[in-house]
């Protein structure tokens, strides 16, 4: 370049900054036509809904601002989430407002598909299946997901209209074993629930009741009800699993045993219990016939088929016969075919032999996703489905080709004369080959009613405007069925009446208490419990194949259950809580497993089961067994849009298509599996730097007996990480000898965080409620791999170097220290500390030096390397009380500043300060199992500074002497 | 170099022209009135000689952090009985006919980065024309640009709080 044109490019360019430099906001302001009666401009709306993201049915609280929805909460008052959600659930926003959302419906003609108008799409579903009823009786079928009661009702009535059998529930997980083992040992054909907190001893064969089993958000909080410490014990928890999923990694003793053998290990806990002479109330031929089939498996033979230590179950077992008030739960949502049925069977059985009278189960209140079809029946359906036999089959919300390939569901909807009609609002794999897509309202936008248990009701209604013209799918199905003529004007009048004619609902003043406290929870429970069986067959095969090969293990995922959240962009980016990979598949596997194959961590490998072949990249853990391999279950879609296409893999085309013969259930693992290494590489997209804490006081533990001593803090006075003492970043925590700068003043508020490591599980939803909350950007896998994650709170999971298969989690944040080191380094001020005692990032003062981050010990500060974008209409979700950044800037937590702010406002208007509890972070408000509190360090009443007092009370890394606000507890170990 | 003389008087000339141009091209004396409104609404008619109050027409000033304002419908709520043939207000009962919100032009606003909270200082009795000026003697509001000294002095000056997140930012 001369000098004439680098003055010239100088020129321009200086003088197209300049011009192009402005930050306007949008200049016109909508004044509405009418204001809706309800709406202050400004001021959030909730509205109580039902969560749908799987058939657990939570409470939900969803904050709509300005006729949008921002943020999904638990509702306080519902009785299975008490207030909490996963981090599934506040991922729901992410499918309203997902850029691939269909917006009209989609008519495939000669293979392309063309968009329709709504009014011609209804009207092509009325003819059809008016010409199949017309053609023969059961030509209109209909495959769903779990609906509720008035729905399924609804469907039930117009299928009646088309003289047509009632609609099939497909669930991918329906626990077709427990289903079968409850029939046998309770007499109950269906899914009970447990009363987890009411147990001291919990002993668990695979269930992972922390991630997706039955409803994770409720039996979370039981969990650590009866599991965190409680002054001076803890309950014990059991794990019997070939793999360590999160729940194992919570469980105080996980015994790896060989893949279906944990019918062998409950059987000999059988043995152990009648024994000691338990189970003397039992019916006696039931006694009899258990004695006999639980005389086989001594310990030794226990130790030998489930390949655990003898000494370990002999422990459990002393263990187990002490305990006041035990509970055995069974295997895991993704079970193992027929050794399933075996393991629930014994697991109910020792139930009954431990606590005869069945306490601690709950029979009223038995779990919605009973209502699912065993996957023999939706096989079979899937086998005889033929235009000779069937006109219309409508699919609501279900993706059976994705779910179940191999069992040729793909050629059956593909038959020509089958008129396939999905109502999804998005394009996967099943709704590609539809005839028709007639998108419907999403469960934000819907009025209905749902009911994840028995004996409770909760309602759904719209939360916000719709975001297309979609019907609602009870509207779409009155239409149909009954045409001109139906017998209530829309579905809001159907449900509406039929909960009138219930007696659920009585007028339209409780009508409106019901929407208001999101549904009836207080409806009379049947009957709890016929008498129990007094003969169970007690007919046990569990004797797993001691084979050396290979079994794979697929895992259904905390982020992605079935496979329906791959599509959320934060379910991918928040990283899986134990690999800590995100948007990835990696398959897990024991270091001894790839040393035998010269296979390294991170090679991509080949894995081969009878079934199909996959490739993934490798993980190596001590967390599965040397002969398990480990894949969960989500990714690896084919289509369903730009998040989840293409990204990871899918286990589930490497497993038998074909269902197990005892409980008609799917079979989640293959074995004979052949692993063969590609030679290739692939990095993996972890957001951990290390597994271990290399020595550092990042995450500790403390034996139970050490933390049932109640007296305080131990005194320390020295300088060095083992006697640094707790200083609390108040004026009280200046030391002339250690500080160089002066005190803070804080004016009435010091903010400050509490973290009981002994309540966190690990499980995320906190992050999720942070990038929902906060309009955190998503960067995907590989700004990943370059370390440019956007987190404002992260899970750090770190494993014990002495025994890997410890492990602990972490929720590290901004810990707004009072002797802030990114403060000191900023050359331009834009961490500021606050009067409040909160470190303030001033986002338009930051030129981007990145010093602060290189200065904070903790590794929270997040910069934006790019300007994240939210492809419309995910931007409609942003919160609009929160600044979004831009590149160049960094940014963390801000302890949720906008609800501080909110509650300052709150109490100046009602003239008081504000009440310990009032505020509630988003991590804290989801937490399913309460580890975080907040409040006032000022204020010596306040729940935190009782807190601190705790002589479980550390700062992370606090000899730094950067006096962290956020105080951690440590976690309780306790041994066997 | 006086071959030069004659390109740099033309060259000269043309400057003076086009900054003469953008100049009154730009800033002609109308313009400096405020922004067009797609309805000519007058404030000092409706606040100053009509004397309406300004929570009539922006309720939510001194409840939340956004005054509002008026949907179409309150507008009519005078207006059809007042002059309700006006060709303005018939404009008026277009957009109320076809639902279909009116599109003003905003002339306060801060950058998207503040949250100016009005409740807050409403509560503190600081009144509507401390900011907004002297609506009732403008007809068409001319706006203001609020630059953070407007803030920061007034702040200063009254002993609010001067914390960056806990007052504007968040």
């Amino acid at each position: 370049m001369n000098r004439r044109t680098f003055l010239k490019t100088a020129g321009v360019g200086s003088v197209s900054v300049a011009a192009g430099c402005t930050s306007q906001p949008e200049k016109t302001i909508y004044a509405l036509v009418q204001a809706p009666d309800d709406t202050v401009t400004g001021k959030a709306l909730w509205y109580a809904s039902t969560c749908r993201e799987c058939p657990a049915g939570c409470g939900v609280l969803a904050r709509s601002r300005e006729g949008r929805v921002v943020k999904v909460e638990g509702n306080p008052l519902h009785p299975i989430n008490q207030g909490r959600l996963c981090m599934r659930g506040q991922a729901a926003l992410q499918a309203v407002y997902h850029p691939e959302r269909l917006d009209t419906p989609q008519l495939k003609e000669n293979g392309e598909w063309r968009a329709l108008s709504w009014a011609a799409a209804e009207g092509l579903l009325q003819e059809k299946t008016r010409a199949a009823a017309g053609a023969g009786a059961g030509r209109v079928r209909v495959l769903t997901e779990v609906i509720g009661e008035s729905l399924a009702a609804l469907f039930g009535e117009a299928l009646d209209q088309w003289q047509s059998p009632p609609p099939l529930v497909f669930e991918p997980f329906a626990y077709e074993a427990l289903k079968t083992a409850n029939r046998m040992a309770f007499g109950v054909d269906g899914l009970v629930s447990y009363l987890l907190d009411q147990a001291d001893l919990l002993v668990c064969l695979g269930a992972d009741f922390l991630e997706t089993w039955l409803s994770p958000v409720e039996y979370a909080r039981q969990f650590k009800a009866m599991h965190a410490l409680q002054t001076n014990r803890k309950g014990f928890f059991a794990h019997i699993a070939p793999c360590q999923s999160l729940t194992a990694a919570n469980a105080d003793l996980w015994l790896a045993c060989r893949p279906a053998s944990e019918g062998a290990v409950a059987l000999g806990l059988i043995r152990k219990a009648l024994e000691s002479g338990r189970g003397q109330s039992l019916p006696a031929p039931l006694r009899v016939s258990l004695t006999a089939a639980s005389a086989p498996y001594t310990p030794e033979k226990v130790a030998q088929l489930a390949d655990i230590p003898a000494d370990a179950f002999d422990r459990l077992a002393a263990r187990l016969l002490a305990a006041k008030a035990p509970l055995v739960l069974g295997t895991a949502t993704a079970g193992s075919g027929a050794a399933d049925v075996a393991a629930n069977l014994a697991a109910n059985l020792l139930n009954r032999v431990l606590d005869p009278d069945l306490t601690r189960i709950d029979f009223a209140h038995r779990h919605r996703v009973e209502t699912a079809a065993p996957r023999a029946e939706v096989l079979d359906f899937f086998k005889r489905l033929s235009p000779d036999t069937t006109g219309v089959l409508l699919l609501n919300n279900v993706n059976p080709v994705f779910a179940l390939p191999g069992a040729g569901i793909a050629e059956g909807l593909g038959q020509p004369g089958l008129f396939v009609v999905s109502t999804s609002n998005f394009m996967d794999e099943t709704t590609l080959l539809a005839d028709l897509v007639l998108p419907v309202r999403m469960p934000l936008e819907s009025w209905d009613e749902y009911g994840g248990k028995r004996a409770l009701i909760s309602g759904l209604q719209p939360a916000m405007g719709s975001l297309t013209a979609a019907p609602g799918l009870g509207d779409v199905i009155l239409r149909a069925a009954f045409g001109a003529d139906p017998p209530f004007p829309d579905y809001q009048g159907y449900l509406q009446a039929r909960l009138t004619a219930q007696g659920i609902v009585d007028g339209k003043r409780q009508w409106v208490e019901f929407l208001q406290r999101g549904g009836r929870f207080d409806l009379p429970a049947a009957p709890t419990l016929a008498p129990l069986p007094a003969e169970v067959p007690v007919a046990f095969d569990p004797v797993p194949a001691a084979a050396a090969s290979l079994v794979l293990v697929a895992a259904p995922s905390i982020r992605f259950f079935d496979g329906r959240g791959a599509n959320r962009p934060w379910l991918c980016e928040i990283p899986d809580p134990l690999t800590k990979v995100a948007w990835q598949t990696p398959l897990l596997a024991h270091p001894d497993t790839l040393a035998n194959r010269a296979i390294r961590h991170a090679d991509v490998v080949q894995v081969r089961s009878a079934h199909g072949t996959l490739e993934a990249p490798v993980y190596e853990t001590v967390g599965v067994r040397p002969d398990v391999l480990v894949m969960a279950i989500g990714q690896g879609h084919s289509a369903y849009g730009r998040y989840a296409q293409g990204e990871g893999v899918s286990p589930l085309g490497l497993l038998p298509p074909e269902a197990d013969a005892v409980s008609g259930g799917p079979v989640f693992t293959a074995g004979d599996v052949l692993l063969t290494p590609t030679g290739r590489q692939m990095p993996l997209a972890h957001t951990d730097g290390s597994r271990i804490q290399h020595g550092r006081k990042i995450a500790l533990t403390t034996p139970l007996q050490a933390a049932a001593h109640d007296d305080a803090h131990p005194p320390k006075a020295g300088l060095t990480m083992e006697d640094f003492p707790l200083t609390l970043p108040l004026p009280e925590g200046y030391d002339p000898m250690r500080d160089a700068y002066p005190p803070h003043d804080h004016a009435d508020y010091r903010w400050s965080m509490v973290v009981d490591l002994d309540r966190c599980i690990g499980c995320g939803a906190c992050a999720a409620a942070c990038y929902a909350e906060n309009n955190i950007g998503v960067v995907g896998a590989q700004h990943i791999l370059e370390g440019r994650e956007m987190a404002w709170l992260r899970i750090e999971r770190y494993l014990d170097p002495q025994d890997e298969r410890q492990v602990i989690f972490l929720p590290m944040m901004c810990q707004h220290c009072d002797n802030a080191p990114c403060e000191a380094v900023c050359p331009v001020y834009a961490p500021h500390h606050s009067k409040e005692g909160l470190n303030n990032q001033i986002y338009n003062r930051c030129i981007g030096t990145r010093f602060c981050s290189q200065n904070c010990p903790y590794k929270v500060r997040r910069f934006n390397w790019f300007t994240w974008q939210w492809p419309r209409p995910l931007n409609l979700q942003l919160n609009p009380d929160v600044t979004a950044r831009s590149k160049g800037v960094m940014e963390k937590c801000s302890f949720c500043i906008q609800r501080i702010k909110a509650a300052h406002g709150t109490a100046k208007n009602e003239n008081r300060s504000i009440r310990d509890g009032e505020i509630q972070p988003a991590c804290l408000q989801t937490c399913p199992t309460a580890a975080l509190s907040f409040g006032n360090l000022m204020d010596s009443e306040s729940r935190v500074r009782r807190m601190v007092m705790d002589r479980r009370a550390y700062q992370v890394m606090g000899y730094l002497n950067t006096k962290p606000a956020v105080i951690y507890l440590h976690k309780v170990v306790q041994e066997i | 170099m006086s071959s030069n003389r004659t390109p740099i008087a033309w060259t000269a000339i043309c400057v003076v022209l086009i900054v003469g141009f953008l100049y009154f091209f730009y800033t002609p004396p109308a313009t400096d009135i405020g922004a067009v409104q797609p309805i000519p609404f007058s404030h000092r008619l409706h606040s100053g000689v009509k004397a309406i109050q300004c929570e009539f027409c922006h309720p939510y000033v001194g409840r939340a952090t956004y005054p509002g304002i008026p949907p179409v419908e309150k507008c009519l709520y005078c207006h059809t009985y007042i002059i309700a043939k006006h060709p303005q207000i018939l404009k008026e009962h277009a957009y109320f006919d076809t639902r279909t919100p009116t599109p003003w032009r905003k002339v306060f606003y801060v950058p998207e980065h503040v949250f100016f909270n009005h409740q807050r200082h409403i509560k503190k009795a600081v009144a509507c024309a401390e900011c907004h000026g002297a609506v009732e003697t403008m007809d068409r509001l001319k706006g203001q640009k609020f630059m953070m000294g407007f803030c920061i002095g007034c702040h200063r000056e009254r002993g609010a709080t001067l914390d960056c997140w806990l007052a504007c930012h968040n």
